[in-house]
């Protein structure tokens, strides 16, 4: 079986640009692979077709990461979206994609026609993208695969602010990003981070909430000790 | 229905949230209430063209002048127009073509901080009485809305119309009466007489016209009640004022916002001046290298009405930096600006206008170029 794996393509966790081949199917028999996004097939060769940093997650899957400020919504994807309007059998919903999402009113944990939420323009809702392709309108639900509510549906209080989707990544990667590590030390409160960019947090006082939301927005651009040490900053300034 | 999901409109947690923490005097970026954001200040090649960031709001400024007819009831004196453009890359509520009314809104409100004030000395643009005056011309380009563009876009106006310089003139010829405007090689352009700075500085209402605010964020002005841009200058005098929203505010505010912003507008004017003194004095030795020459073309035309060789004066003029401004000592770390190297480049055109204009010309402005480039 070892004869068989495919030679790990060079470019995995560096970053590519458009054009670049990144993997060589002759070489490889009897193997699947799958691809996801920023990854074209063109005859024998993989190729990079938007820039960013190859990902792989063993054993097969491979996809191009970038982080931007717009989101392109793909399946299985939290996002945190904005309510701008309702419909009879959908709420529109913004989740900075181009198009407005739709999240049918029975897409809710018990959801009947009678017991339909009232949501009113600005509500903020953290659901899940079930459909989503480049012609439609994606669809959310606020369930998750089983039907369970499982802490999706509307966020009340706290504060939300946008960052970039590689951020919003990072945030939500396992083991914790060191901001988040580092704030969680120290403060309590609750965070939930949409893959779209959107990130809302809550907390008792308002003096937490900004901040959390200040911390997450400068670490942006800063490596894990960096990150650790401007909370650090910021806390003893609060103290 | 496709552009309107692009406009944003903020979430009911962030006006509850923005609204809750003001009433404990927090900030949502941790400013205080009365702190402006960081301001930076940078020019361009040319004359007269400065970049302004306030935090996230991005302005350009660009002024130009041209020789104009004056208009009649107003002979001896140029004139000064603000033009503003904003850019869709600025916001997605933004859309190209014919300004919307913000964009009005924020001119007028710029144009009346600087024009009636007398900031611009009008008298020295005079060339000709009641032929030829010049015409300053301000765009202003807004290329990022991070909230508070009039503070921002005057601070632009203000910083391009202290670095622009105007091509030095001289009336001669036969009848005393033609205008040769000199070519910026030949001759150095002149600064404009600035008398002082109006800066603009606006400060935000929420509540019942109680939390008062300076500099607003964008997501702060869309949750705001209401806002007031005092126009002032380091003298204290008031330029002007403008109140805008539905919320009423008391008079004892008002006052207590005009003095605070007559701090704040010191505070500025010093930083302004201090980003003018550092672009121009490195750009007055630069004033003179051939490959300059090169890279501007140059567009000045000489104009006159009758054929005889154009009065062509080689003699290179000690420049004339006149100190139009007084620079003021002052060590505030938080302006930057980089200096910028040429000082060459004006393109300006020699024009006459046929019929004579008044001020009700002002509202539609009817330029009729005519062309004449000499050989």
């Amino acid at each position: 079986m070892e004869s068989r794996r495919p030679p790990p393509s060079p470019f995995v966790e560096n970053y590519v640009v458009p054009g670049d081949v990144v993997l060589d199917l002759s070489e490889m028999t009897n193997q699947t692979i799958k691809l996801g996004a920023g990854l074209r097939q063109e005859c024998d060769t993989i190729q990079a077709t938007s820039s960013g940093k190859l990902r792989l997650s063993k054993p097969n899957k491979y996809w191009v990461e970038s982080s931007q400020k717009r989101y392109t919504p793909s399946v299985e994807d939290t996002v945190l979206g904005i309510v701008v309007d309702t419909k009879p059998d959908n709420f529109l919903v913004d989740i900075k994609g181009p198009n407005l999402a739709f999240l049918p009113v029975l897409a809710f944990e018990g959801g009947t026609r009678r017991n339909i939420p009232k949501f009113e323009i600005g509500t903020l809702i953290y659901a899940r993208v079930v459909k989503a392709n480049s012609i439609m309108n994606p669809e959310l639900s606020c369930m998750d695969a089983t039907g369970k509510a499982a802490e999706f549906g509307q966020l009340k209080d706290g504060y939300m602010f946008d960052t970039s989707t590689g951020m919003s990544r990072m945030l939500l990667s396992s083991p914790t990003c060191p901001v988040l590590e580092a704030l969680g030390k120290k403060l309590s409160f609750e965070i939930a981070v949409g893959l779209n960019g959107r990130v809302w947090v809550n907390a008792p006082a308002p003096n937490t909430v900004i901040l959390v939301s200040n911390a997450i927005i400068r670490s942006e651009s800063l490596s894990g000790i960096k990150q650790r040490a401007m909370v650090e900053n910021l806390l003893q300034k609060l103290t | 229905m496709a552009m309107e999901h692009l406009r944003w409109r903020p979430t009911v947690n962030e006006r509850d949230f923005i609204e809750r923490a003001l009433q404990s005097d927090l900030r949502v970026d941790g400013r205080n209430s009365f702190d402006f954001r960081t301001l930076k200040i940078t020019f361009g090649r040319e004359d007269g063209t400065s970049e302004v960031q306030l935090g996230e709001t991005h302005v350009m400024a660009y002024v130009t002048a041209q020789l104009v007819q004056p208009y009649w009831d107003r002979p001896n004196e140029g004139t000064l127009a603000i033009f503003t453009e904003f850019s869709p890359m600025a916001d997605p509520a933004f859309e190209a073509g014919r300004p919307g009314e913000s964009a009005i809104e924020l001119g007028r409100v710029i144009d009346r901080g600087l024009r009636p004030s007398r900031a611009v000395d009008m008298e020295s643009l005079c060339v000709v009485a009641g032929r030829h005056v010049w015409s300053v011309r301000v765009d202003l380009h807004i290329l990022d809305n991070g909230g508070n563009l009039i503070d921002a876009a005057n601070i632009a106006a203000l910083a391009a119309l202290s670095t622009f310089r105007r091509p030095e003139c001289t009336v001669g010829g036969d009848d005393g009466q033609q205008v040769i405007v000199h070519d910026p090689e030949v001759r150095d352009p002149i600064p404009l007489t600035i008398h002082h700075m109006p800066i603009a500085v606006t400060f935000a209402y929420f509540g019942e016209g109680n939390i008062v605010v300076l500099d607003p964020t964008y997501k702060e002005e869309a949750v705001m009640g209401g806002r007031v841009s005092a126009t002032i200058n380091s003298n204290g005098d008031v330029c002007a004022i403008q109140k805008a929203g539905v919320e009423g505010v008391m008079s004892g505010v008002i006052m207590q916002c005009l003095r605070i912003a007559s701090v704040k507008a010191a505070d500025i004017t010093s930083k302004i001046k201090k980003a003018v003194k550092l672009c121009i004095s490195p750009a007055q030795a630069s004033c003179r290298r051939p490959q300059q020459h090169r890279q501007h073309p140059i567009l000045v035309q000489e104009r006159q009405t009758s054929l005889a060789p154009p009065d062509s004066a080689p003699m290179v003029e000690a420049s004339s930096e006149e100190d139009a401004q007084p620079v003021t000592e002052s060590s505030n770390a938080e302006a930057k600006s980089t200096s910028s190297t040429g000082a060459i480049g004006e393109s300006d055109e020699a024009q006459e206008i046929g019929s004579p204009k008044s001020l009700k010309d002002a509202i539609k402005p009817k330029h009729k170029r005519k062309k004449k480039v000499a050989g």
